[in-house]
């Protein structure tokens, strides 16, 4: 692996995070938060969009840093990282957005443990630039926030019947699909479909799951 | 550009002298400005912070009496104070401060200067802990506070803080009374329920199964497990969009043909915690009110 490999085109970025290297259906990184958080789309949303600052924000910083630290210490100083810009999310969301923060306040602390974040960083900061860091980020949080609204929409629609807490179906919901076990199985069904795509496409995607290259 | 790889350290010697400084003072820079960046948005974001907190716990209080926009809001505090084998309660309202025996024999009763009534709860606390003269932290504590809704002069209901142990911990909820103790409304304040079975306590559906009952209502209440009747379903979905008194006068009726707490399908624990914490509340304040009614 060379130091100074030239980053990849943007588009090639935004799209492994969305799809090639989704974290939650190609990489299964962060299932624990992606099940508990998404019995609503709301909340899913919310989640997805403090990951995606935070990835964004802790990818960027760590591509500025790695040429003062030593990598002997870059676990700890990258833990550090995501640190800072989670506890300031928290904040902010908590000083400004409260009526979010109540739903989602307990998931945000969490980030700080979220593996994509800290992968994102050993896997893509260490290697590149600031710039090429930002679109990285971009892409893997966009594929993190996807996920996790594709995954709430469908265990809202079937789980509650509504889409945004607004009614839709008028059939009895599935407590099932609420339930921890039901998020399983909705990442499994969605992660079935990204393979089906994959399939259809001519099977291009590293069977892995991928996040071996950065 | 030069950049360090990330490639795995092969050499495990002890790192020399040099090396181990510049780890220490990477460290260290990495430190102070987490630090810094922290620091600054504390002081930023603290006071928007309990601001919202205020402002929340206010607007339920006035939804939940359904008060004026002139109407006042007095905190009356309740705090334990232990000395060998007596305990003291004390009562900190808008006009005095009360020391009273256990059974409700007066101590002492100080007025209160207005700055402090108008002041935040810290600021109380420490006021009341150098006015009765507590030594020992650990023999003085905080022990809860209901609200009342003042309209001109006249008290017109009672908002109390309760908890109450949930599924998982504390549930903290939020229960306004009038003046005949019949409960006028519940909103539940913070809790750690499971999303889409114990967190369905904060829905009009369950919370609002408790408005309208009276004293004797609530000692009698329990949580069944019967399906929630339609008709009753739509009618507490109703409180809310509708202030409380004209939701009273239309669904009265309704009321002792559902005489008990219908349970959230699979969260029987979390609907018998709130019901528990409810009548607990509504119990404590009753017994309360009668001796700290002459001090507000």
């Amino acid at each position: 692996m060379s130091a100074n490999r030239p980053p990849p085109p943007v588009s090639t970025m935004l799209m492994r995070g969305l799809f090639e290297e989704n974290p939650i259906f190609r990489l299964a990184l962060s299932l624990c938060p992606a099940v508990a958080v998404t019995t609503a789309v709301k909340n899913g949303l919310m989640l997805g969009v403090a990951v995606l600052v935070v990835q964004v924000l802790s990818s960027m910083s760590g591509s500025l840093v790695k040429h003062i630290i030593n990598p002997k210490i870059r676990i700890p100083v990258f833990t550090l990282l995501i640190a800072i810009w989670v506890s300031a999310m928290d904040m902010i969301l908590a000083a400004y957005f409260s009526d979010i923060y109540q739903q989602v306040g307990l998931y945000v602390k969490l980030i700080v443990a979220f593996a994509i974040i800290i992968s994102r960083m050993e896997l893509f900061s260490m290697k590149h630039s600031v710039v090429p860091c930002f679109w990285d980020g971009l892409g893997m949080g966009l594929g993190f926030l996807v996920g996790l609204v594709l995954a709430g929409a469908f265990r809202e629609l079937l789980g509650s019947g509504s889409i945004f807490g607004i009614a839709i179906l008028p059939f009895k919901p599935l407590l099932l699909v609420v339930l921890p076990a039901g998020g399983f199985f909705t990442i499994g069904l969605i992660m079935a479909m990204f393979n089906w795509v994959d399939v259809k496409r001519g099977h291009k995607l590293p069977s892995g799951g991928g996040g071996a290259h950065g | 550009m030069t950049c360090i790889p990330g490639k795995p350290v092969v050499d495990q010697a002890p790192p020399s002298g040099r090396e181990m400084v510049i780890i220490a003072a990477g460290l260290t820079m990495v430190c102070l400005f987490a630090a810094m960046i922290l620091g600054g948005l504390y002081f930023v974001t603290q006071p928007a912070k309990e601001h919202n907190l205020l402002v929340r716990e206010e607007t339920m209080i006035r939804g939940l009496l359904g008060l004026s926009p002139q109407a006042r809001i007095q905190e009356v505090r309740r705090y334990l104070k232990r000395e060998g084998k007596n305990t003291q309660v004390i009562y900190l309202t808008g006009k005095k401060l009360a020391q009273l025996e256990l059974e409700g024999k007066e101590v002492a009763a100080v007025d209160v200067p207005n700055d402090v009534a108008a002041a935040g709860t810290e600021l109380k606390d420490e006021w009341v802990k150098k006015q009765v003269k507590a030594v020992d932290p650990e023999h003085f504590k905080y022990a809860g506070r209901f609200f009342v809704g003042i309209e001109g002069s006249q008290p017109v209901g009672y908002v109390v803080e309760g908890v109450t142990l949930g599924f998982k911990t504390w549930v903290r909820f939020f229960m306004a009374i009038d003046s005949t103790y019949t409960i006028q409304g519940v909103e539940i304040i913070e809790h750690e329920e499971d999303p889409g079975l114990g967190a369905e306590i904060v829905q009009r559906y369950f919370k609002n199964q408790f408005a309208g009952r009276s004293f004797e209502d609530v000692e009698k209440i329990s949580v069944i497990k019967d399906p929630l009747p339609k008709e009753w379903q739509e009618a507490l979905e109703q409180l809310g969009d509708m202030p409380f008194r004209p939701w009273l006068e239309k669904y009265r009726e309704m009321l002792p043909k559902n005489p008990n707490i219908y349970a959230i399908t699979g969260s029987t624990i979390s609907s018998t915690a709130v019901t528990v914490g409810v009548k607990a509340a509504l119990g404590n304040f009753r017994k309360r009110m009668n001796i700290v009614e002459k001090y507000l």
